[in-house]
């Protein structure tokens, strides 16, 4: 079940990778081949530089130096609007324009296959409407996505991001804001897609244990490097986590799935035992 | 192609027809196919009131004849007096009106606007220099306001630029320039002559008092060579109001299209600001009303269009009137309705934002 894609047939790569901020070197000189066809999903303790990664991954930040190739060719050296086609990404905080309904938004997600002469087709309708279905908001197409709930509104990006239809898609912590409950439903709609459809997702998640239940790749990342990874089984060890989190942990299999399961430390106790 | 109705769940943006040519199909919003439509017939029927109303009254039929060039005994009132002005305040309002839209979208701002970003004040203060210092004539005048308002904007741009135009930044530094401006201005005027600041201060409220086809004319070439760039940014608008990292992941040259559709709301109030004056408040009243009728994502730019020249011909009308025979500017009566619309703005825009913030919690 964890297999790992094979490293060599990787649409998407980096190399020497180095990035920053003004004069603040965030990654550097990072080498990262995504698994064509798998869920790759990157940890990494706050500010180690994995949304950075992704950001860039995606083109949204240009390297200092070295570069994003996506099927050989620098992104940089890409049309953006091609890009698009095989590359979708959604940010963390996406902003919605004022007043858009659900439905405006999501059919926003066709922009890279529309033309100024051809604002809409037969695919924009079906991959539309498809998308929502999934998604399961077809019954808000007509609501305006301010009145929204959080799980709700994080569906409908999602939603944008599928109408886009494309090969890769990218996304900067999808689970953040949700309760557990639609946490699962989003995850479990990227393996969904990514099995039904061959999708390639390489996400950035904060919770270690729920990236070692859905992730066939896993990356973890500490200041700037990637300091291990490979199928999460293989990965996740308290060694690891004291490595890259700095937290003393048991790590047991997950009784329902058996991937790693992390459990940190007993909690902090009064001395007097009270 | 197929119809739309093999799947019958289909979805498509709410609100909106589809129109078909061939391979070609353009989305258009109903609600604001509608408005527009209205507002026609509503800028239709005040252009009549216009030239048929004032110290002469000429009676409707009377106008449509002069305007259709038929010979007329009103000739003199209507032809020659009333239309040529009429002209200046429907051009310069749609352009008003188009400006304020693309400068709020680009500043993802409803409060910005060409008198707020600083291009009416550059236009004012290279007018007003001129004519203190008696530089250039009469009629050089509204190109220097066009330069002036151009200028003014090369510079908010030049300060503003670091890596591309960020919005925030966009906006402080041209109020920036506007405060620093309006001194200059200021300093102008009371450097010179007592009679030439009192022609300058009419100016500077926005007066289309003694327009005519020398402003009317020229605007309106220079409206017709924009009318695509106008078209490009009404589809282009549609990207830029998304965040910049959703825009450019769905594949929007960002910079680009922000720098177009800045530098096009510049020219357009540039250009209207040289012929009317700085009338104030209608590219900042004009979008936001057109969006709040029309209930569309983005600013409609025609409705924008259409709203602007209302305002101003609907605004000169009672200008010209109310102390007849002495004209008040057309800038007053606009202004005397857009600060009481612009607190509304202030105070709704707050309490807006603290419901978001408590939805977020």
């Amino acid at each position: 079940m964890t297999t790992t894609g094979d490293p060599t047939a990787s649409r998407l790569t980096a190399r020497e990778l180095t990035l920053a901020y003004e004069d603040r070197t965030v990654v550097d000189g990072l080498d990262l081949d995504v698994p064509h066809g798998a869920v790759t999903v990157i940890v990494g303790p706050n500010a180690c530089g994995k949304s950075t990664l992704l950001r860039a991954l995606g083109r949204l930040l240009k390297p200092r130096r070295g570069a994003v190739l996506l099927d050989g060719t620098d992104l940089a050296r890409i049309p953006t609007k091609k890009i698009a086609q095989s590359v979708g990404l959604l940010p963390q905080t996406p902003v919605a324009p004022e007043a858009i309904t659900v439905a405006d938004l999501v059919a926003r997600g066709r922009q890279p296959h529309q033309h100024w002469w051809q604002q809409w087709s037969d695919a924009d309708e079906r991959a539309v409407t498809e998308a929502m279905a999934r998604t399961d908001i077809a019954d808000l197409a007509d609501r305006a996505v301010d009145e929204l709930s959080g799980g709700q509104r994080q569906r409908v990006w999602i939603a944008m991001a599928l109408a886009q239809e494309t090969d890769l898609l990218l996304l900067d912590e999808p689970t953040t804001y949700l309760d557990i409950s639609h946490q699962v439903e989003v995850l479990d709609l990227v393996r969904q897609l990514n099995h039904e459809r061959g999708r390639t997702v390489v996400a950035v998640l904060h919770d270690l244990n729920q990236a070692a239940r859905y992730a066939d790749h896993l990356v973890a990342m500490k200041a700037g490097r990637i300091i291990a990874q490979g199928p999460p089984a293989e990965t996740v060890t308290a060694d690891l986590v004291r490595d890259v989190f700095g937290l003393d942990s048991v790590v047991v299999p997950d009784p329902v799935t058996g991937s790693p399961l992390v459990v940190p430390g007993r909690p902090w106790q009064s001395p007097a035992g009270g | 192609m197929t119809s739309a109705a093999s799947s019958p769940a289909a979805i498509r943006p709410a609100g909106y027809a589809l129109l078909r040519a061939g391979r070609a199909a353009f989305l258009v919003h109903r609600r604001a196919a509608a408005v527009a439509a209205v507002l026609t017939a509503v800028l239709a029927a005040a252009c009549v009131a216009y030239l048929s109303l004032g110290e002469r009254s000429v009676p409707p039929a009377e106008v449509l004849k002069v305007v259709l060039g038929q010979p007329s005994p009103h000739e003199l009132v209507v032809g020659t007096l009333r239309l040529p002005r009429l002209c200046v305040g429907l051009l310069a309002g749609a352009a008003f009106g188009v400006a304020g839209a693309l400068i709020q979208t680009v500043a993802r701002n409803p409060l910005a606007s060409p008198d707020i970003i600083g291009i009416t004040q550059g236009a004012s203060a290279l007018t007003v220099g001129a004519m203190t210092f008696g530089v250039g004539s009469y009629a050089v005048l509204p190109y220097l306001s066009v330069a002036g308002g151009l200028l003014a904007a090369a510079l908010v741009y030049v300060f503003a630029w670091r890596g591309g135009l960020h919005a925030t930044r966009f906006v402080l530094i041209g109020i920036g320039f506007a405060v620093a401006l309006r001194s200059v201005t200021q300093l102008f005027l009371t450097k010179g002559d007592y009679l030439v600041a009192q022609k300058a201060q009419v100016w500077m409220v926005g007066s289309l008092n003694g327009r005519g086809w020398a402003e009317a004319v020229p605007l309106a070439w220079a409206l017709v060579v924009l009318v695509p760039f106008v078209l490009w940014a009404a589809r282009a608008q549609r990207t830029v109001s998304m965040d910049d990292d959703t825009a450019t992941a769905l594949g929007v040259r960002l910079g680009r299209t922000r720098l177009g559709l800045a530098t096009l709301g510049v020219l357009l109030a540039a250009l209207a600001t040289g012929a009317a004056g700085p009338v104030d408040f209608v590219a900042l009243l004009a979008p936001q009303i057109a969006r709040r009728l029309t209930r569309t994502a983005q600013i409609p730019l025609l409705c924008s269009a259409l709203l602007g020249a209302c305002v101003v011909v609907l605004g000169d009308l009672p200008a010209r009137m109310l102390f007849a025979p002495t004209e008040l500017p057309v800038g007053v009566l606009t202004a005397a309705i857009g600060a009481p619309y612009l607190i509304y703005l202030l105070v709704r825009g707050h309490s807006v934002r603290r419901r978001a913030a408590g939805g977020r919690a």
